[in-house]
């Protein structure tokens, strides 16, 4: 009897031991910011990917981007952008784009004027690093992830990459959890693999909205970013899926209904009374980039 | 018996003991000296060798004195002013180097004097140490070649019967100069001490250094790491007086049997604890170890500050745990690029151009701007957030109108139907750098039905007599 119930207790902290392991368990990453909590969960602002995400993506801490192909390696980065743009860090410290030497020749390295103009990322607070080896990459990753003094680690790398294995995300999770500063893994051209990550998302791109004018939008124009998310893997376990529009002008994103998508080709425009949030918050008068 | 060609025929260049005493001389002819002695070995001479071979020596004579140059092909120069009481006096310096050379198997001459000129005549011809003042009596008796001078004007003087340096010395300047040139004037005066010579040494001196000697040398890459944080701190002291911290450091290790290994840090801001220092020799010798071949050890281990820069002492806080994350960063930075080569961390710097691979340039994190940077201005409209390089070609099998952009496109063997399209924008090429002609880009933002977003470009337009144009996709957007 009393070695059945040692045994039960021992299998019971096993079974929370794995429980916290995998990130079941309601634990809070308190997040440290020059000595002031920070709230931990970063809602991205569209009801059902927070509602699925249980309130938000994790502040600090390793997430995974999955880009299912190298072409979508774009929509991928700007959405990792758009995370590190949505967190408003730009007090803390420059951002650090960590990859694979062939992960920026395969789909292009960091341009310091799209960033800056699209995500407010400043190029004199852009570092980036393009190494040999993959482990080289994980090293400054790692590194990185311990200061605090960082914004954010985007860490790129192409498929297959075996060294990044459960050991090795667990480690870039413990660290940036420590650091205090959100660390994405952004992972181009292959299937998911079990990682240590809490949250993984799969990214893949979604045509974009119109640019507004002053009266409308304006007709096959190529507007604000949108990204097709789906949540793959997080703490509640609730699949979900939406498609989020970016505005560069108020830093946030807005989720599309799908029930009104946008059309697959320069035919059609959307109906009138789609509610836009450029309408909500003041007519547009003027839009930048007019020489 | 090294031979080498010259004037189209085989000669003797070099001899060792044994051939001199079977009185083969330098010069004679290859078939000549074959004929006196027909089993002799002879190697081809190799004069980049010999090369290589004198500055690994003069690397090794690093650890008596950082002023070391070479002296033609076969011969050294070291300025020990000022270091030779560390080993026990000027002639006793000179007895251990020649020691140790024949010891690593060299036959080396040495000779001390106040010039330069002085000491390599004193080297080769076997003469005393001289000191200040007796040069002129010492070099009276050698042959003309002691001078240094071309062998033209060695004839000329031997030709009008001055056969040594006594009479040259002694004869009078003005028409010796007038009719041998000003170099055998400025050579006897540099000889003499007249004129002050310096020679030019193989490296840059570092303004401040520490080393530690071992008798029993050292034989793990573990012990030289363990060693650092104590040379820092004493270098640190140093650098504490003069109140500069280093901007970029060198590890210099001396092995037992010669050779020579030099690592080297940089570092953003000046640096100055021991701690840090130590921090970033642990990260390049982890980078570096597996090709640094130990050997038998080394006896001599010195780490030098390169360059130095002025660093204020800073109050320490008592509160100190709001550090200036700055600094963390640039910490950060100088050990990615000791670990992993200088271009390993970069950060963009804008420039003034509107070429778009031109406008961003990208520096290792510890360099200076250039002064071409551009006003923070807000850049053109649309930029990409990817940007590839080179632009990789595409085939565009149809526009809709000439000028306009495409209707689908073949990139990495997909075709894309291109859904809506904005643009183009006209990029002429920088009429200051490229030639007369150079086709101007036509930049298009392109979506495909996906929903993926491309910055495309057409070099050239359609025109009779211009070549046909070629589309590329140079960017990626969000």
């Amino acid at each position: 009897m009393a070695q059945e119930a040692t045994a039960r207790d021992v299998l019971s902290s096993l079974r929370r031991d794995i429980a916290r392991v995998e990130g079941r368990l309601a634990e809070t990453l308190v997040v440290r910011r020059h000595g002031a909590a920070a709230p931990d969960v970063l809602p991205l602002g569209a009801p059902r990917l927070d509602a699925a995400l249980g309130g938000g993506l994790p502040a600090a801490g390793l997430v995974e981007l999955h880009a299912a192909e190298t072409r979508d390696a774009g929509a991928a980065a700007g959405f990792a952008l758009a995370l590190v743009a949505l967190s408003r860090r730009e007090a803390v410290g420059p951002l650090l784009w960590v990859a694979t030497g062939e992960a920026f020749s395969e789909a292009g390295v960091p341009y310091a004027p799209g960033l800056a103009a699209r995500f407010g990322v400043a190029p004199e607070a852009l570092l980036t690093s393009a190494v040999r080896r993959l482990e080289d990459a994980l090293w400054v990753a790692e590194e990185a992830a311990a200061l605090g003094a960082l914004r954010a680690v985007i860490l790129e790398m192409r498929e297959p990459a075996p060294r990044l294995d459960l050991t090795a995300t667990r480690r870039l999770h413990r660290r940036a959890g420590g650091g205090g500063l959100p660390l994405y893994l952004l992972r181009q051209a292959g299937r998911p693999v079990p990682t240590a990550a809490p949250v993984r998302l799969v990214v893949a791109p979604a045509p974009a909205g119109e640019r507004a004018m002053a009266a409308g939008t304006l007709e096959g124009s190529i507007g604000p970013p949108a990204f097709a998310v789906t949540v793959s893997r997080s703490r509640l376990a609730i699949p979900a899926t939406a498609t989020l529009e970016w505005n560069e002008h108020d830093h946030a994103f807005r989720e599309r209904d799908p029930a009104r998508a946008a059309h697959p080709g320069a035919v059609a425009a959307l109906s009138g009374d789609r509610a836009h949030p450029a309408r909500q918050a003041g007519a547009v008068v003027a839009f930048r980039g007019v020489a | 018996m090294v031979s080498r060609r010259e004037d189209n025929t085989q000669r003797v260049h070099a001899l060792d003991e044994r051939a001199e005493g079977l009185r083969l001389k330098r010069g004679m002819g290859l078939a000549d000296a074959r004929a006196i002695c027909p089993g002799i070995e002879v190697v081809e001479a190799d004069p980049a060798a010999d090369a290589r071979l004198l500055s690994a020596i003069a690397d090794w004579c690093d650890r008596y004195t950082p002023l070391v140059a070479t002296d033609g092909m076969d011969g050294l120069f070291l300025d020990i002013a000022g270091c030779a009481h560390l080993f026990g006096g000027e002639e006793e310096m000179l007895a251990e180097v020649v020691g140790r050379l024949a010891a690593q198997g060299f036959d080396a001459r040495g000779g001390i004097a106040s010039t330069p000129g002085a000491a390599r005549a004193a080297a080769r011809y076997g003469l005393p140490p001289l000191p200040r003042g007796t040069e002129a009596a010492g070099l009276a008796p050698l042959p003309l070649a002691a001078l240094r001078l071309e062998a033209a004007t060695v004839r000329g003087l031997e030709s009008v019967g001055l056969r040594s340096v006594g009479p040259v010395m002694r004869a009078a300047r003005a028409p010796l100069a007038r009719r041998f040139g000003r170099m055998l004037i400025l050579r006897i005066d540099q000889a003499v001490g007249a004129v002050e010579e310096a020679i030019s040494p193989r490296g840059p001196v570092a303004p401040l250094s520490v080393e530690r000697g071992f008798a029993e040398p050292l034989s793990r890459l573990e012990d030289v790491e363990r060693l650092v944080p104590m040379l820092a701190a004493s270098l640190a002291r140093d650098l504490e007086r003069r109140g500069e911290g280093a901007r970029r450091l060198q590890l210099v290790l001396f092995r037992a049997d010669g050779a020579v290994s030099r690592l080297a840090v940089g570092t953003a801001r000046p640096v100055r604890e021991p701690r840090l220092v130590a921090r970033l020799f642990a990260e390049k010798l982890k980078a570096t170890g597996e090709e640094i071949d130990v050997g038998f050890g080394y006896d001599l281990v010195r780490l030098a500050a390169l360059s130095v820069a002025r660093l204020d002492p800073m109050q320490a806080d008592l509160a100190e745990d709001g550090a200036d994350g700055t600094d963390d960063v640039a910490f950060f930075a100088d050990r990615v690029r000791a670990r992993l080569g200088e271009r390993a961390l970069l950060r963009a710097v804008m420039v003034e151009s509107h070429v778009p691979e031109r406008a961003v340039l990208s520096l290792p994190h510890a360099l200076q701007e250039p002064a071409r940077t551009a006003a923070s201005r807000p850049g053109p409209a649309e930029r990409p957030i990817r940007l590839l390089t080179p632009p990789e070609p595409i085939e565009v099998f149809a526009t809709e109108v000439p000028e306009g952009p495409p209707l689908n496109f073949r990139w990495r063997r997909a075709t894309h139907r291109i859904a809506r399209a904005e643009g183009p924008e006209r990029i002429a090429p920088e009429w200051w750098r490229e030639p007369a002609g150079a086709p101007s880009r036509d930049y298009f933002r392109v979506e495909d039905r996906e929903g993926r977003r491309y910055w495309v470009f057409r070099e050239g337009s359609y025109g009779a007599g211009t070549p046909m144009p070629r589309w590329f996709v140079q960017g990626f957007f969000a």
